[in-house]
């Protein structure tokens, strides 16, 4: 403990230095500007500024990134809360209880539980992360090839079952995520696959060129195909938050239960801030005791998803830091800035580089309590900020991603690629497939394959040995229980449907 | 239209069956019950084509209702039904951001870049030649400071007369 304790002083001495600090601010407020303009995500924002993390050291790279993450999963309550407009969809749940709110004249309250919850959320999974990453990494020392292929899975299964759309539609998209992550030449053999002797595809699909195009691209295209304009938001005339320090007290129930979801669902491979907000407002109504209120403006359900959303920050960097496995895409990205920089994330990191380690950690624990008095200036100035015309957004974003795509190798295919990932997330977004499943099919698929064959190759071809090791089958087991548990309730739902017809 | 939910599915499941196909001689490789570079693909792909035929299934049996699986516990997204589409305005959208990538390398970063942002400016809706040229000039050139000057990033210079021409425009704006 007194060694953490020491390590964390430590990071935080080093956090405050002027360019760290600097990085943190910067990262927060564009991460709550992204994340609050509909059309750019925290994802997005992510990877727009990796181009300019190249020329930095890998700290001030990591706390900038982390500015972002943390600032971005916040920024899209405020405009989901304001005009009812959700930056992410993480933010949707916020959305429904906060803008009701707002409606009944309390729209500061829900802003102000929103900025508050959402600081108090990330503060405490970051703490959760710096006391208890070290003994999650020693941990994962044990873990073989069978343990992470099963970690892999449970992401992969978290993923596809909790889906935006429906199973069928989100396991077609993991799968296609899955199919092209084996594009390329592969890692064990030598052999290329389905390069169709294109010389850019057998170097592989770079999966940051996937995600600009899915997210940014198409929903460029999304918004520019519509042919009549999106509703005019509400306009308020005050968007000054009202912090309720002593008015989290009554709320601190749904706000511990909403942070513990974050935590432990953003701990998990492949599940995230959407997933755990929803989650966590879909617990916060069953044990809420008045359950009918919640989609009236129910502050409950806004403290519980706005906390876990943050929450989950601290859950998805364990996995990183100590497996070297993204929690979410967002930190799939980061990953790619320690890679970029030479370093490679997993159990031996906080045992050789625990002064960065610390230091990002601590970065995360500064930026959670920034984020207070950012949310507040962003809330009193977005108002002014929405006002950046649609076409001038949209035409930049199109921009940013060229240069995002061609900064990965200084190579046009990457920014083909992008582009034809647009177009491809256009229509997914059209056809009701979700974007989701596929991008950690790309990114977890050649984990998963990796960790398969090697523990093949080592078990000489035993299948046995991913339910004979008890991490392993245990979890499995779970990820068969999340992918049979929608299964099993949509057929409750259609027997009773039946019964009732 | 209620065939058009089928359509992505179709082509999911034709995709799958022709990459399969393509996957057969993977595992040439690897000798005996080893298991070779062929396996995880043809794995994604046999999921992808029984995803594809369990969607085809659901399409053909309730064409005009379909069923989420999901939480029960959370409300439906409020009525954001997606918007119509406007097909010349895609087809427009997608056209000026492929004939981006295409003019890039040929008239250089800066010249393709403020062509692209007027035309796509103009596309968005934006009437005004004087604004449309202003936000084109201001924001090629905050981009080259951003991204040649400080983070160094040997953008397309273009080929024949213009690699010149964006050499001078560097020098010019003191960025080379």
């Amino acid at each position: 403990m007194s060694e953490i304790l020491g390590h964390l002083a430590g990071g935080l001495v080093n956090a405050v230095q002027p360019l760290n600090f600097v990085m943190i601010v910067a990262g927060l407020t564009i991460g709550i500007v992204a994340g609050a303009l509909p059309g750019i995500t925290m994802l997005n924002a992510i990877v727009l500024v990796l181009p300019f993390t190249y020329l930095m050291g890998i700290v001030p790279a990591l706390l900038l990134m982390i500015g972002v993450y943390c600032g971005g999963v916040f920024g899209g309550s405020i405009t989901g809360i304001l005009f009812n407009i959700p930056g992410d969809p993480m933010n949707v749940p916020t959305t429904w209880e906060g803008y009701r709110l707002n409606r009944k004249g309390q729209g500061r309250y829900a802003l102000g539980l929103a900025i508050m919850s959402s600081a108090f959320g990330g503060l405490v999974s970051a703490l959760f992360l710096a006391f208890l990453a070290p003994p999650f990494a020693r941990f994962a020392l044990s873990f073989s090839t069978v343990e992470f292929f099963s970690i892999v899975i449970f992401g992969l299964a978290s993923v596809s079952v909790l889906g935006q759309s429906s199973m069928v539609a989100a396991l077609i998209s993991l799968f296609a995520g899955m199919f092209l992550g084996t594009v390329g030449t592969e890692a064990q053999y030598g052999v290329e696959r389905f390069a169709f002797n294109v010389p850019f595809l057998k170097t592989g699909i770079d999966f940051v060129t996937v995600l600009i195009g899915l997210f940014a691209i198409g929903e460029v295209l999304d918004q520019l195909a519509a042919s009549s304009p999106a509703p005019a938001p509400v306009s308020k005339s005050s968007a000054l938050p009202r912090l309720p320090l002593l008015g989290l007290w009554p709320l601190r129930w749904p706000l511990l239960r909403g942070t513990a979801v974050g935590i432990a669902v953003g701990g998990l491979a492949g599940a995230g801030a959407t997933v755990s907000s929803f989650v966590s407002y879909g617990l916060e109504k069953q044990m809420s005791k008045q359950p009918e209120l919640f989609g009236t403006g129910h502050a409950g359900g806004l403290v519980a998803s706005e906390s876990s959303v943050n929450g989950s920050t601290g859950g998805a960097m364990i996995h990183l830091l100590t497996l070297g496995i993204p929690g979410s895409a967002a930190t799939a990205v980061m990953m790619g800035a320690f890679l970029i920089h030479g370093i490679q994330p997993g159990p031996l990191l906080f045992t050789k580089q625990p002064v960065e380690v610390y230091t990002i950690i601590s970065g995360m624990i500064l930026a959670n309590l920034l984020m207070i008095a950012l949310g507040f200036v962003a809330a009193l100035s977005f108002a002014a900020l929405m006002k950046v015309p649609a076409p001038i957004l949209n035409t930049f974003i199109v921009v940013f991603c060229f240069l995002g795509a061609y900064a990965l190798r200084n190579d046009l295919a990457d920014v083909w690629l992008t582009m034809l990932f647009g177009v491809l997330g256009f229509f997914m977004r059209r056809y009701d497939l979700p974007i989701p499943p596929l991008v950690m099919g790309i990114i977890l698929g050649p984990m998963a394959e990796q960790y398969f064959l090697t523990s093949m190759v080592a078990n000489q071809n035993d299948l046995t040995v991913f339910v004979t090791r008890p991490v392993s089958a245990v979890v499995l087991l779970l990820s068969a229980v999340m992918v049979l548990w929608p299964v099993v309730t949509t057929w409750r739902v259609r027997r009773g449907a039946a019964r009732v017809a | 239209m209620r065939w058009l939910p089928a359509v992505a599915p179709l082509l999911g499941l034709a995709g799958a069956a022709v990459l399969y196909w393509q996957a057969r001689g993977l595992d040439q490789v690897v000798s005996g019950a080893q298991l070779g570079p062929g396996f995880w693909p043809r794995l994604a792909l046999i999921g992808l084509a029984l995803a594809c035929v369990a969607k085809l299934g659901s399409v053909a049996a309730s064409p005009d209702a379909p069923v989420r699986a999901g939480s029960p516990h959370v409300p439906p997204i409020e009525a954001e039904a997606p918007l119509a589409i406007s097909g010349a305005r895609l087809t427009a959208a997608i056209a000026a951001i492929l004939l981006y990538v295409l003019a890039a390398p040929a008239l250089g970063f800066p010249l393709a870049t403020a062509a692209f942002i007027a035309a796509f400016l103009w596309l968005c809706g934006m009437r005004s030649v004087r604004a449309i040229s202003a936000i084109a000039l201001v924001g090629t050139v905050s981009l080259l400071y951003l991204f040649v000057k400080l983070v160094y990033l040997p953008l397309p210079k273009g080929d024949g007369p213009f690699e010149p021409l964006t050499l001078a425009l560097y020098r010019f704006l003191r960025i080379f």
